[in-house]
């Protein structure tokens, strides 16, 4: 075994080949089962591979750098990332919440992120990529998922609630009174795997850093107050940027007029 | 005149090339009137009856109301004057008083006053829905029942216009008498009604329009 100064047992090719050797078997499996399957399994075993030797190997690079433009740089593109695909993960979403995805996920995702780096790590100096990328990455990976589940949520209610909402406008509601259920009803739905994953945390499952960090040789209670720290900056994040998502789309499926435009009807111009 | 609209043109896009729904419609209802509204179905009837409300998109033409035309009147303000009831009656969750007073709390009629429990009994025994009490939950409620709440909710706000969409379909033969008897009410209180009807009239109605192919006709009486 290679055992590297901080506790580590590296992994070379032939544990990567033992792992892959696992998904051979369950390729195997599909073939035997007809699930048809093993296409979509090559082909995402070989983008695990790829894409995260590259993010190997784009981090040691930018660790290298240590250059403040580059770290906000790579911060941009993964709020991007992130914005497209809470657009691709929200069907009935009208278009045009590509823009109030990205302002919502460069508010949070900033905010939370410099928040746990700079007030609760203190990180010198601020932009030190080594916790700032990381960060980042899980504040954004899963608020992506909150935010994007409240989005598809919203639009699926109100497209169900059609009738209510133009029996709702017919009486004189503005778009808010027409559609507040539904924004409460996504909000909360976008809330609660956070909440449940909260709750179950280190009875049910070990948090994928935690995990992260004892594997790498850490205290494990040090590790359990990183842990603590980045699961509640997490809900935070999930929290207002499912909020500040759906207050910046529910009114696009309303007309300027306040009529809620029906699935179906002609976007107006 | 209380209601006029002038020029009503809306295209539908649902199928490939426009089609005209409405071509310049043109009409005025009175005070204290109730026009029937026919034609075959799919003729655009409830499209006519959204464009009254202004619940359309896109439409174009001229509305005034009391002499006032269109654009001097917030959307919200001008639908709570001349209300659509549409066909199918939407309840929210909660109670049969929660439904009752929703108009109250909207936005638009902050500054008015909710009928107190009395006047909202005292309407439901006067549609036939006595033994309904306020605080059933709105999901117990038949078909016929919620329809005449909904037409109940939208009648207490005492709109100037009532716009009622089949307010009898699906209905039996006493309720479908007990809603014809809230509109001649409603009409000879001084609100004017416009109902889309498939079913023959069994009320008077002032006068019978009949909307195909995009325009709207009189029917001599």
């Amino acid at each position: 075994m290679n055992e590297l100064a901080g506790g580590v047992i590296e992994i070379g090719w032939a544990q990567l080949a033992i792992s892959t050797g696992f998904v051979v078997v369950v390729g195997i499996l599909s073939m035997r089962l007809a699930l048809g399957l093993e296409r979509d399994l090559a082909l995402a075993t070989v983008r695990t591979f790829l894409q995260l030797i590259a993010l190997g190997l784009v981090l040691r690079w930018v660790f290298g750098i240590d250059s403040p433009w580059l770290v906000l740089a790579i911060l941009l593109l993964m709020m991007g990332a992130a914005a497209q695909t809470i657009v691709k993960r929200a069907p009935d979403a009208p278009r045009g919440i590509l823009g109030s995805s990205m302002i919502t996920m460069l508010l949070t995702g900033f905010t939370v992120t410099f928040a746990v780096t700079g007030l609760v790590i203190q990180v010198e100096p601020w932009y030190r990529a080594q916790y700032v990328i990381p960060i980042a990455g899980m504040v954004l990976g899963n608020s992506m998922n909150g935010i994007a589940l409240a989005l598809e949520r919203t639009f699926a209610d109100l497209d169900a609630r059609a009738g209510e909402v133009l029996a709702l406008t017919a009486l004189g509601a503005t778009p808010w009174e027409a559609a507040g259920d539904s924004v409460r009803v996504a909000i909360r739905a976008g809330l609660i795997p956070t909440i449940n994953a909260m709750a179950a945390a280190g009875i049910v499952f070990i948090p994928g850093m935690m995990t992260g960090q004892v594997l790498a040789g850490a205290d494990p209670l040090a590790a359990s107050y990183y842990q603590v720290v980045v699961m509640l900056m997490v809900a935070a994040a999930t929290a207002l940027g499912s909020v500040l998502a759906v207050m910046l789309s529910y009114r696009k499926r309303f007309t300027a007029d306040g009529v809620y435009i029906e699935k179906g009807y002609r976007q107006p111009r | 005149m209380l209601l006029t609209a002038k020029g009503l043109t809306f295209a539908s896009h649902a199928d490939p090339g426009p089609h005209y729904v409405l071509e310049r419609v043109s009409l005025a209802i009175e005070a204290g009137e109730i026009v029937d509204v026919r034609g075959p179905s799919g003729s655009g009837k409830t499209t006519l009856l959204r464009a009254l409300a202004r619940l359309l998109p896109d439409v174009e033409g001229t509305l005034t109301l009391a002499g006032r035309s269109a654009e001097g009147y917030a959307p919200a303000e001008w639908r709570s004057r001349v209300t659509l009831l549409p066909q199918t009656a939407a309840m929210r969750p909660g109670t049969v008083r929660d439904n009752l007073l929703l108009p109250w709390g909207l936005k638009v009629r902050s500054a008015g006053h909710a009928p107190p429990d009395g006047a909202l009994e005292q309407a439901l025994l006067e549609v036939g829905l006595g033994e309904i009490a306020l605080g059933r939950d709105a999901s117990r409620l038949s078909v016929g029942q919620a329809a005449r709440v909904a037409l109940l909710r939208a009648v207490l706000t005492v709109p100037d216009v009532l716009l009622l969409d089949e307010p009898d379909a699906n209905l039996d033969d006493e309720s479908t008498a007990q809603v014809a008897a809230m509109t001649e009410l409603f009409a000879s209180r001084g609100g004017a009604v416009m109902r889309v009807r498939h079913q023959r009239g069994d009320v008077r109605a002032s006068r019978t329009l009949r909307l195909v192919g995009g325009h709207l006709t009189e029917v001599a009486s």
